[in-house]
Order: structure tokens, then C-alpha cells, then sequence
């Protein structure tokens, strides 16, 4: 273990002798966080309103409510006709009441995003204990009428939440025979729901979305900005500081270093693994400058800081994997250096590090997890703007442990002291 | 006597791009002692840099092994690396850090620390005359001194073997001088085994207890100088500069042939070997009894329309051997 971290010493004191290091790791990704931060917070500012048509069927006190908590779970969305005014922001051309051909057709012609449909029956329904179906309509392949889906799905959590505490409570007051007679019972389980769905209302807001509204100073939205920056510059920069370990190691190659220390009395598990780490932890430290910009520019960072570690541990080390594994075919310097520039060029991208995926159509959003940047973007997303927890990122920590496992076994079995 | 290092039936195989395979080294076998100085002594790309690869566990056998102090390679790679301190042909330095960091450095990679580490870092640098210049960067040193740093990493944990791998290939004759009396140094004062490898016929002569000539992967001729020299009889090179006039390989011929006594004569044009950077064109004749056969020598050459500007004559030597073996010149 000493030798290990000798080497881990030894490299990490030759990489900060170098000032184009230093500038890399530290002056660039600050800089470059922070304007690309600052200007996609000012295009979430001056976003869109998102025009959603709803066909309410039931016209009862409870779609009411569920209008009402969409609103509430997502303030960007206009629900038409309902939020129409003077200046006509449902663009309704007159018309005052929407029937499903016209909530159609606005769709297809993308002047709405989504249509919702509340069925006749809804609130019987639900008070009743029925399954009731909301209709939500949306265009293909694009990405913003998500955010409709899961404003109606937080929606709708609230309304399921206080019909279940509703029936809840009926089921036990009936099974210890407290209340004899149905219409007492009925009464107690609508009591019970209005009592739910008013603790529901006071409860803060769980979902959190990026149009939350303008900011109150008309400036940049900085939390929505540098909420992507900050994982997305990071995800990048750590793949340009670890990505040049293939650099390093094809220097290392031809200065022949790399050669004297193999014929060291190291094993080779001691010597890849000094390296390894080496670069793991400048990749960490990469990590923690853009994120420590971050926090000085006050953006919050979820509920789970400790989550949010282990997504940026498991993304740098696959990065860190992958870099060695990739290195066994890089024969110098000049094909290190172009090769890991282009890969972090394309992955970053790729893995929505420049921009969120919801943006990009469905096909792409796919294709783009073939990056490690995607699976760790979409931890951080889920954290920092969904205040998910740790069991809610489970998946993407180990699908970027998973690929460090592939990677390592891969850069173990075919490396190579000499080119 | 104790043997140090046991080579047996040493083979690599690489593969050429096209995918056919290459054998750069033939299944050798041979035996270093305790506190010798042997030489493997071949012209470039003989397979010398491939076996001493081997020896130091860079890179693995296709098949044999290699025990160093009784402590196999492929069974035993850290026992028998601790035994060895290795010095490659290339200067294998981290230019940034100071000698004595690049010393530091690669010493705990052989388990020095503390107070020991400081002390054989101090006898190293003196060693090597660098202990005023060991707080500057490497990348400020001149070629000689970089070689002497070379060294001093290969020596710093004081191993029973010391591979030296072309040490004085493109430095100035001075550190050349310096580099060799280091290496009788390590044998005399230190008794160190050495394993030296070279292509310079005069560097193997000078050093070298005993010798193994190593030609396309092969160890063609094995021994103490005598004893190879003995191979060769009493033959004489006879080495013929004719500047840049044009020499016939009918001449040649005719020299080989018809001569009494010549058993070999070659041709190595201005520019080419180590008269890459002169306008000698060297006629070598091998001949017994050399002298006896110049002036007929002379006479066929002049017949043949050329004149001889110098005439140099060499008694047998390790030169004379591989040419004898081979047919080829050291340097071809």
C-alpha cells in the first residue's frame, strides 16, 4: 500500500507542475460552469409557458381540486381554457368552451403540449373507492410535455393519497364496528379525504421543477442554470482530467518511466493501481471544485448530499475505468491526447452535460446512454431538482459501477507496459 | 562458480502487423555468474533488448524462464526483481523532478525509506558526481549527466545484478569514459554481477569477463574473450580505405577466391555503418596471416583500377568473430 500511494504521489505531484494542469482543472471548468450556468438559467427564466388543454368531464368540486394541485406541482403550465385571459394566452380564437377534436388538433398543431382529459364520474369515483382513468394526451418525441405528465402524476398522487387515507379509516371504523350504519361511514370517509387532501395542500410542494415560476428579480433562474452546470460542467471537465491519464500514461511509455517502474519489485496490481488512483483522485478533485463553485453561487443540491457523493464516486471512477481500458490501445502522446478530447467532446453531449436530455428527442435520449454522463446526469437531475433520495438513484449508480467493473477487467487483461 | 542468473530456452514470439509471428528471440540458454561482467554483444536488433526485457520482467516469454538468485521471473517476479536494478538504453527520468527526486522516487519503489533512503541517495549522487547539481531539474541536465542519473537509479538499492542496456549509446566520449569505469567499479569494488549489452565490439573487449555473441535472436558463439578470439584462428582483418572510388563485387570475388589466405571480403561504401558521417570507403578482408597476403591484396585492387589511401591491419577480436560466424560486419 505504501508504494501505491507513493505513485499516487509521485503523480499527482507531477501533475501540479504543470500550470496548463492547474488552469485546466481549476480556472476553465470554474469559469466555463459559471457562464454556461448563468446563460441556461436565463433561457429557464425566459421560458415558455406551456399551454395544456383540459376537458373536464366531470365539472365536480374534486377535478376542481386536481386542476388546482396541477397547477401547484408544475406553475409553468397554462391549463386551457380555464387560465384564459384578455390577452388570450389559451390562443382559443374566441372559442370559450374546448371539445377533444379541437384539443386534437391543437395539439397536432403544437399549440398546446398536452390535453388532459377528467372523465364524467371522477369524483364518484374516487369517493367511491372505483378506479377512475385520467386521460393525458401528448405529442411524440419531445421532451417538455414530460413535465405535464408528471405534474398530473403528483397531481393525482394527492388525490390517490387522500382516497386511500380515506378508505383507510372507513375500513378500520367499519371492522370495529364504531360507525353502524353506511351513510355515517360515508360521511366519516369524506371527512377523513378533505381532512387528507387539506394536509396535503399544506404540505410543502414535493416536486420540483425547473419552471417554478420567474424569479423574483427578473434575473438568471441561477438554481435551474447551474443545477445543470454544475453536474454537467463537472461530468466534463472530470472527463478531460481523467481522460488525460491516457496522455500521462503514453508519456510515461516514452520517457520510459513506465518501463522502470515495471521492472520495480511492484506487482502489476500495485503499480495500474497507483496510477489508477492517481487519476481517480484528480477526477474527485475536479468534481469538488465545480461543485464548491456551485455552492458559493448558492444553488441547492437536494436533500441527499450523500447520494449525490456516491453518483459523483461511481461516475468518476467508470470514467477512470474507461480511461485505462481505452489507453491499451493508445500507442503516444499525439493519439492520447486527440482521442480524449474528441471522447469527452462526444460523451459529454452525448450524456446531456451541455443540456438537459429532455430537450432531445426520445431516440436520442437513448442513444446517449451509452455515456456514463447520461446515467450520472440523470442521478443529479433526480437530485437536485426532484429531491430524490439515495434508493432513487440506485439505478444509475450501478449501471456506472457497472461499466467500471466491465472497463477495469478489460484494462487489466490487455495492458501493456510498452506501446 | 555460483551462477546469478539462469537463462533457459528463452524464447519471444511477436506478431508483425500482418498477423505472421516473428521470433526475436530463439530459445536461448546460458548462465551468468557471481560478480562477472557479461557481455551480449550483437549488432542492432540481434534480439539484446528483447532478452534483457525478459530477464527484467517487462515482458513476458513466449516460453522458457529465467531464474535470477534462484527466484524464477515468470514464478517469482518481485523476489527476482529485487535482486536487480535495471538501465535502460533510454532515459528513463521524470524530467521535471530534480535527480535527487527521481532517486527518492524510484529508491521506495525498492522498499528504501527514511534515513536508509536518504543515505543511498547521498552515496549514489557521489557516485555519480551530480551531489552539487541534485536540487536541479532533470530536464536542465546535458545528455552525459542524464545517463549518469540513468545509472544511479539502476544502483541505488545496491543490487546483486546490475542489467545495462547500451548505456553509452549517443553520449559524448568523456561520459562515455566515466560510464565504463563505473562498471568496472560495480565488479571490483562492489561485486555486482553484470549483464551488459552492447553492439560496440571495443566496449565488450574492454569490459567483459566473458562474452555471448547474439545474432537474429540466437546466441551464436558463448565464452570468455580468448576462447571465442581462439574460434578464429590466427586471421587478421585487414581494413582497406578506398575512398569514395566504386568497388565491384567481381573484386570482391576475385579478392576471396584467389588469394592464399582470405577467407572473407566485404565492402561497406562511404555512408553506410559507421561511416555513415565520412567519405571512407572500406574494403574488410579477413585473411590468415594478414600481412603476408596485403601486398597481393594491394595488387589486385590496383589492377582493378582503385587506390588505396590507408591501409589498417587488426589482430583477431570479437569484430573478427562475428564476422567469421556471420559473414556480416558488427555494425551491418
Amino acid at each position: 500500500m505504501r508504494k501505491i500511494l507513493q505513485i499516487v504521489r509521485n503523480d499527482l505531484r507531477l501533475f501540479f507542475l504543470s500550470r496548463e494542469n492547474l488552469i485546466s482543472l481549476l480556472f476553465v471548468p470554474v469559469v466555463m460552469t459559471l457562464v454556461v450556468g448563468i446563460f441556461s438559467g436565463n433561457a429557464a427564466s425566459e421560458s415558455p409557458e406551456m399551454l395544456v388543454d383540459v376537458i373536464d368531464r366531470d365539472g365536480s368540486p374534486l377535478s376542481a381540486q386536481l386542476l388546482e394541485a396541477l397547477r401547484e406541482a408544475n406553475s409553468s403550465l397554462i391549463l386551457c381554457p380555464l387560465d384564459n385571459d384578455t390577452a388570450g394566452r389559451c390562443e382559443l380564437d374566441g372559442a370559450g368552451e374546448i371539445g377533444p377534436e379541437q384539443a386534437r388538433g391543437r395539439l397536432e398543431e403544437r399549440v398546446t403540449e398536452a390535453a388532459i382529459v377528467i372523465p364524467p364520474g371522477f369524483e364518484t369515483g374516487v369517493r367511491s373507492f372505483e378506479p377512475v382513468q385520467v386521460t393525458l394526451y401528448t405529442l411524440e418525441d419531445i421532451g417538455v410535455p414530460e413535465a405535464a405528465e408528471q405534474a398530473l402524476n403528483a397531481a393525482l398522487q394527492r388525490v390517490n393519497g387522500a382516497a386511500a387515507a380515506a378508505r383507510t379509516g372507513a375500513a378500520l371504523v367499519s371492522q370495529n364496528g364504531l360507525l353502524p350504519d353506511e351513510d355515517s361511514r360515508s360521511a366519516f370517509a369524506k371527512q377523513v379525504y378533505d381532512r387528507a387532501s387539506q394536509i396535503w395542500a399544506e404540505e410543502p410542494v414535493t416536486v420540483n421543477f425547473e419552471y417554478a415560476g420567474d424569479p423574483p428579480s427578473g434575473g438568471p433562474d441561477l438554481q435551474s442554470g447551474l443545477g445543470q452546470s454544475v453536474p454537467g460542467m463537472g461530468a466534463m471537465f472530470v472527463m478531460f482530467t481523467v481522460f488525460g491519464g491516457m496522455t500521462a500514461l503514453a508519456e510515461e511509455r516514452a520517457q520510459w518511466t513506465l518501463q522502470r517502474l515495471a521492472t520495480a519489485p511492484l506487482s502489476r496490481a500495485q503499480l495500474l493501481g497507483g496510477k489508477i488512483l492517481a487519476r481517480f483522485v484528480l477526477g474527485a478533485l475536479q468534481f469538488m471544485v465545480v461543485f464548491a463553485v456551485g455552492i458559493a453561487a448558492g444553488i441547492q443540491l437536494g436533500r441527499d448530499p450523500l447520494a449525490l457523493v456516491l453518483v459523483a464516486f461511481a461516475y468518476t471512477l467508470s470514467i477512470t475505468a474507461l480511461s485505462f481500458a481505452l489507453g491499451t490501445w493508445i500507442k503516444n502522446e499525439a493519439q492520447a491526447g486527440g482521442f480524449s478530447l474528441l471522447l469527452s467532446l462526444v460523451l459529454a453531449p452525448l450524456g446531456g452535460a451541455w443540456w438537459p436530455l429532455e430537450i432531445v428527442p426520445r431516440a436520442m435520449q437513448i442513444v446517449g446512454h451509452i455515456s456514463p454522463v447520461a446515467w450520472a446526469m440523470d442521478a443529479f437531475n433526480a437530485l437536485i431538482f426532484n429531491q430524490a433520495r439515495l434508493p432513487d438513484v440506485v439505478l444509475p449508480i450501478a449501471v456506472l459501477l457497472g461499466i467500471t467493473a466491465v472497463a477495469f477487467a478489460w484494462a487489466i487483461a490487455r495492458f501493456r507496459y510498452e506501446g | 562458480m555460483e551462477t546469478m542468473v539462469e537463462i533457459k530456452d528463452l524464447t519471444k514470439t511477436f506478431k508483425r502487423p500482418d498477423g505472421t509471428p516473428i521470433q526475436a528471440v530463439k530459445g536461448i540458454s546460458l548462465d551468468i555468474y557471481k560478480g562477472e561482467i557479461f557481455s551480449l554483444l550483437g549488432p542492432n536488433g540481434a534480439g539484446k533488448t528483447t532478452t534483457i526485457s525478459m530477464i527484467s520482467g517487462l515482458i513476458e516469454p513466449t516460453a522458457g524462464d529465467a531464474k535470477i538468485g534462484g527466484y524464477s521471473i515468470r514464478e517469482q517476479p518481485i523476489k527476482a526483481k529485487q535482486l536487480m536494478g535495471v538501465i535502460p538504453q533510454e532515459v528513463a527520468l521524470y524530467p521535471q523532478l530534480t535527480a535527487r527526486q527521481n532517486l527518492e522516487f524510484f529508491g521506495k519503489m525498492y522498499g528504501l525509506w527514511g534515513k536508509e533512503l536518504n543515505r543511498r541517495v547521498d552515496e549514489v549522487l557521489e557516485l555519480i558526481g551530480l551531489t552539487d547539481r541534485q536540487k536541479d531539474r532533470v530536464q536542465t541536465y546535458s545528455g552525459g549527466m542524464k545517463r549518469r542519473v540513468n545509472i544511479g537509479v539502476g544502483l541505488l538499492h545496491r543490487p546483486a545484478l546490475v542489467y545495462m542496456d547500451e548505456p553509452t549509446v549517443g553520449i559524448d566520449p568523456q561520459s562515455r569514459r566515466r560510464i565504463l569505469d563505473t562498471v568496472l567499479q560495480l565488479r571490483d569494488e562492489y561485486g555486482m554481477t553484470v549483464l551488459y549489452t552492447t553492439h560496440l565490439m571495443e566496449e565488450a573487449q574492454e569490459l567483459s569477463d566473458r562474452v555471448g555473441i547474439i545474432d537474429h535472436g540466437d546466441i551464436i558463439a558463448l565464452g570468455t574473450q580468448g576462447e571465442l578470439i581462439q574460434q578464429v584462428g590466427e586471421q587478421d582483418r585487414l581494413i582497406l580505405n578506398v575512398g569514395r572510388q566504386p568497388v565491384s563485387a567481381e573484386l570482391l570475388k576475385e579478392l576471396q577466391d584467389h588469394i592464399e589466405g582470405v577467407t572473407h571480403a566485404m565492402y561497406d561504401p562511404p555512408g553506410s555503418g559507421e561511416n555513415s558521417h565520412s567519405d571512407r570507403g572500406l574494403i574488410t578482408v579477413t585473411a590468415t596471416r594478414g600481412r603476408r597476403a596485403l601486398p597481393e591484396i594491394l595488387h589486385r585492387i590496383a589492377e582493378a583500377g582503385l587506390e588505396v589511401q590507408s591501409v589498417e591491419v587488426r589482430e583477431p577480436d570479437l569484430e573478427a568473430v562475428f564476422l567469421n560466424l556471420t559473414g556480416r560486419a558488427l555494425r551491418d
